[in-house]
């Protein structure tokens, strides 16, 4: 079942794909020095596949800054939601952390990338130290609010059913603020991307923002265009995972089934 | 939720004692040497840095030259990712059929990281001010684009059926129904893109620019100024915050005016 | 086991506005208590204060002779807003307070096998709250206020978020439940019909501040007109006896709606 709007959007897709290659290849309106031909686009494919470009065949590129992103999300997610959740709960934390937040907040995660090649060098730490950065704020920010906005009620019942504290945090808050908590982890995975893209075209040994550097230095038109796909092609795996764990895990929920 | 606000001066007290900690462990950890001062100067020694560059210049440019130059590319950005985002957006919301072949095109092109443009952004548009102007589109254009939709997709229906009783024709049922209905939305929509899009300048500034505040901020890397960058970072932060500030502002003066909750 | 006293109960929101003046109130073991008045006279406050969610600014609110300091299962609230966790199943919302008391699997398992089947939830009792109308929401609460076999049962508009319909069902069952099972309540509600037919007494509060104006015996009536014999509400609704008290509380109520000038 495609429906109208899916069959109108692969006829998007179609022409699209058509008009590509009506205008690099049979009319050359588009010359390769400006974006590649399909043929060319292949042809650079096959090359990072089999020879390998800056170093490494694309999926161990690609693997890579997966797995950078992955860490820095990670130790973000484990360490921003607890705050977020304890300013929630606790307005003297929240009063204590809020001002150097408010200091910190406004500082995009990118900047911080030359003082972490500063502390770190061009290595892995680096971008997993960014990212973190990147990816702490919305987790917290986030998970905060989740807390904030519980309902009165479901908190008032979980006391008065005479909940103990370690089982209120998870089998109350938590869940109450999974939704928002959610929100903030898809927002954060996002921020992940784009700080890794952003700090491996900084400066990088190996990873799709080196590949897309290395190829912008070579004027390869062709590679700028693999690493670009590859880029949303990666984004796009991860966000769907992140999807799937949150429709499993807030199946409960009525506001997450659309 | 659970417990009342602080009171005005309990909540002081605390964040105040927050900032104290903060800055006296980054002190500390500067002045006894536990990390070289080389890489963690102290806050005075950053402050200190941020006002000699607001006189003297580094990298080609004192900080206010560098500042300017980097925000008239960030207004041409964003002004044009506004520009277009809006009224498509608009449009998206009322024409079904146009709404269905950008959005396919949209939805695939959201998983690329703006960042990611920089390469060709730089092959097409060079690396002065037409490269960097682009990756600030390509960070302020989604939101733009998307709260526009939104807005106008979600208007509440009776407002339309009273339209079209009325006999209002495509234009203005944009123009007249659509676009104000959409205001708040769009607002929220443009501090969205106002942040990422002043987040994408720094980016394409660290990557491909010969002025302005992330290009000093790389050259201050290369030679390990450590106080250059960070005091680059308080300048970056302090813009990002005052645009901020003047987006909510205008936000809330328009819910007041409008008879929503600011 | 199971007495609600209010003694010389006050309380005052935000040092300035009084919400409750003196209020004195016994409530002994297994009576059924409804307190009706104007919006804002503080009924509800007077639940809240028994629940242990909000603390009299004079007087103390006693349950079983112990001062109420704070809230624990000893006293089930039953919430307007049904306030069930939309996270966990119909079986695990009325779990979980069994398992805060630490009661052990085996006789949890046969509690709420009771508890389903007195509420005629059986069939739903994997289904998630969002699954269920309201009605069979606010059975699920029910079940979980009346597992825990509390000295006291305190419901606050239970019916108030129901359609009128759905309402009158539960009316007759929460009374086929306080007969058969009877337990000390305090119920809380808008509607004079619900206070007559559900409670032994009925207690009439003036407009804020709040303070008892008239309690009402409902039960020697009840017991002697026998409405018990009546299986619907309709039937007992027109009794003579219901009608003059019905008409009593509504001209008392009246009086307290013409002060406030409405």
């Amino acid at each position: 079942m495609i429906g109208r709007r899916g069959w109108i959007g692969l006829a998007t897709v179609v022409a699209l794909l058509a008009l590509w290659f009506v205008l690099t290849t049979l009319t050359g309106q588009i010359t390769s020095a400006r974006f590649p031909s399909p043929a060319e686009f292949s042809a650079s494919l096959t090359q990072i596949n089999t020879r390998g470009y800056a170093g490494a065949v694309l999926l161990s590129h690609a693997w890579h800054s997966l797995l950078l992103v992955l860490m820095g999300f990670a130790v973000a997610v484990v360490t921003g939601v607890p705050l977020g959740l304890w300013m929630g709960w606790n307005r003297r934390v929240e009063a204590l952390v809020n001002p150097v937040f408010l200091i910190i907040r406004p500082i995009p995660p990118l900047a911080w990338i030359p003082l972490a090649i500063l502390w770190l060098g061009l290595g892995d730490a680096a971008k997993i130290m960014v990212i973190w950065f990147a990816a702490f704020v919305p987790s917290v920010i986030n998970a905060f609010t989740g807390v904030r906005t519980i309902d009165r009620p479901v908190f008032e019942a979980a006391r008065m059913l005479g909940t103990p504290p370690w089982r209120m945090v998870r089998e109350v808050i938590v869940p109450a603020a999974s939704p928002m908590i959610f929100t903030g982890l898809r927002l954060s995975l996002q921020a992940s991307w784009t700080t890794l893209v952003a700090a491996e075209l900084v400066g990088a040994l190996v990873g799709v923002g080196f590949v897309l550097n290395m190829a912008q230095q070579d004027i390869y038109p062709g590679m700028i265009l693999v690493g670009m796909l590859t880029v949303g092609v990666l984004g796009f795996i991860t966000t769907q995972a992140l999807g799937r764990a949150e429709r499993r895990a807030l199946a409960w929920n009525v506001a997450a089934r659309d | 939720m659970n417990s009342p606000p602080l009171p005005f001066r309990e909540s002081f007290l605390y964040g105040a004692a927050g900032l104290f900690l903060f800055v006296g462990l980054w002190t500390l950890l500067s002045v006894t040497g536990l990390v070289p001062r080389q890489f963690l100067p102290s806050p005075f020694e950053v402050a200190g840095r941020f006002f000699f560059l607001l006189t003297s210049p580094f990298a080609g440019a004192t900080l206010p030259e560098h500042l300017s130059a980097s925000f008239m590319r960030y207004a041409y950005g964003a002004v044009l990712a506004a520009a277009i985002g809006i009224p498509l957006g608009l449009l998206m919301g009322w024409f079904r059929l146009l709404d269905d072949i950008v959005s396919p095109i949209f939805d695939g092109l959201r998983f690329i990281a703006p960042i990611a443009w920089v390469p060709f952004a730089a092959l097409w548009f060079g690396t002065g001010i037409g490269g960097p102007v682009m990756i600030i589109f390509a960070g302020a254009f989604p939101p733009c684009l998307i709260n526009a939709y939104r807005g106008a997709r979600f208007v509440e229906p009776r407002l339309i059926e009273a339209a079209r009783m009325l006999g209002t024709g495509h234009v203005r049922m944009i123009l007249e129904i659509l676009l104000p209905a959409a205001v708040p939305s769009i607002i929220a929509g443009l501090r969205v893109s106002a942040g990422l899009g002043w987040q994408s300048l720094v980016g394409a500034e660290l990557i491909v620019a010969a002025a302005g505040v992330g290009f000093m901020m790389v050259q201050a890397q290369g030679s390990v100024q450590t106080p250059t960058v960070m005091a680059g970072m308080v300048a970056i932060g302090l813009v990002g915050m005052v645009i901020d500030i003047l987006l909510r502002r205008g936000e809330g003066w328009l819910r007041r005016r409008r008879g929503l909750e600011a | 086991m199971g007495s609600i006293r209010f003694q010389g109960v006050g309380k005052v929101f935000g040092g300035k506005i009084t919400v409750l003046e003196d209020i004195e109130l016994d409530i002994a073991e297994k009576e059924f208590v409804a307190i009706v008045g104007p919006s804002g006279c503080g009924k509800t406050t007077c639940l809240r204060m028994v629940a242990g969610f909000e603390a009299p600014s004079s007087g103390t609110v006693s349950v079983s002779g112990r001062t109420v300091t704070a809230p624990g299962p000893d006293r089930a609230v039953v919430f307007q807003q049904f306030a069930l966790f939309p996270w966990k199943t119909v079986r695990a919302n009325i779990e979980f307070g069994l398992r805060n008391k630490r009661i052990p699997a085996a006789e949890r398992e046969s509690l709420i096998a009771g508890a389903l089947k007195l509420m005629n939830l059986e069939s739903y009792a994997d289904a998630f709250p969002h699954q269920l109308s309201g009605g069979m929401q606010q059975r699920v609460a029910i079940a979980r206020a009346y597992v825990l076999d509390p000295e006291v049962l305190l419901m606050d508009e239970p019916f108030g978020a129901l359609d009128a319909q759905t309402r009158v069902v539960m009316q007759e069952e929460l009374v086929r439940l306080a007969r058969r099972n009877p337990r000390t309540v305090l119920f809380i509600t808008h509607s004079v019909e619900e206070a007559v037919y559900l409670a032994d007494r009925v207690v009439i509060m003036t407009r804020r501040p709040g303070r008892i104006k008239e309690v009402l015996n409902v039960r020697p009536i009840r017991e002697s007109e026998d409405w018990d014999r009546f299986q619907k509400i309709e039937d007992v609704m027109d009794l003579e006896s219901f009608v003059h008290l019905r008409t009593h509380i509504w001209k008392s109520l009246r009086e307290e709606k013409g002060q406030a000038g409405v």
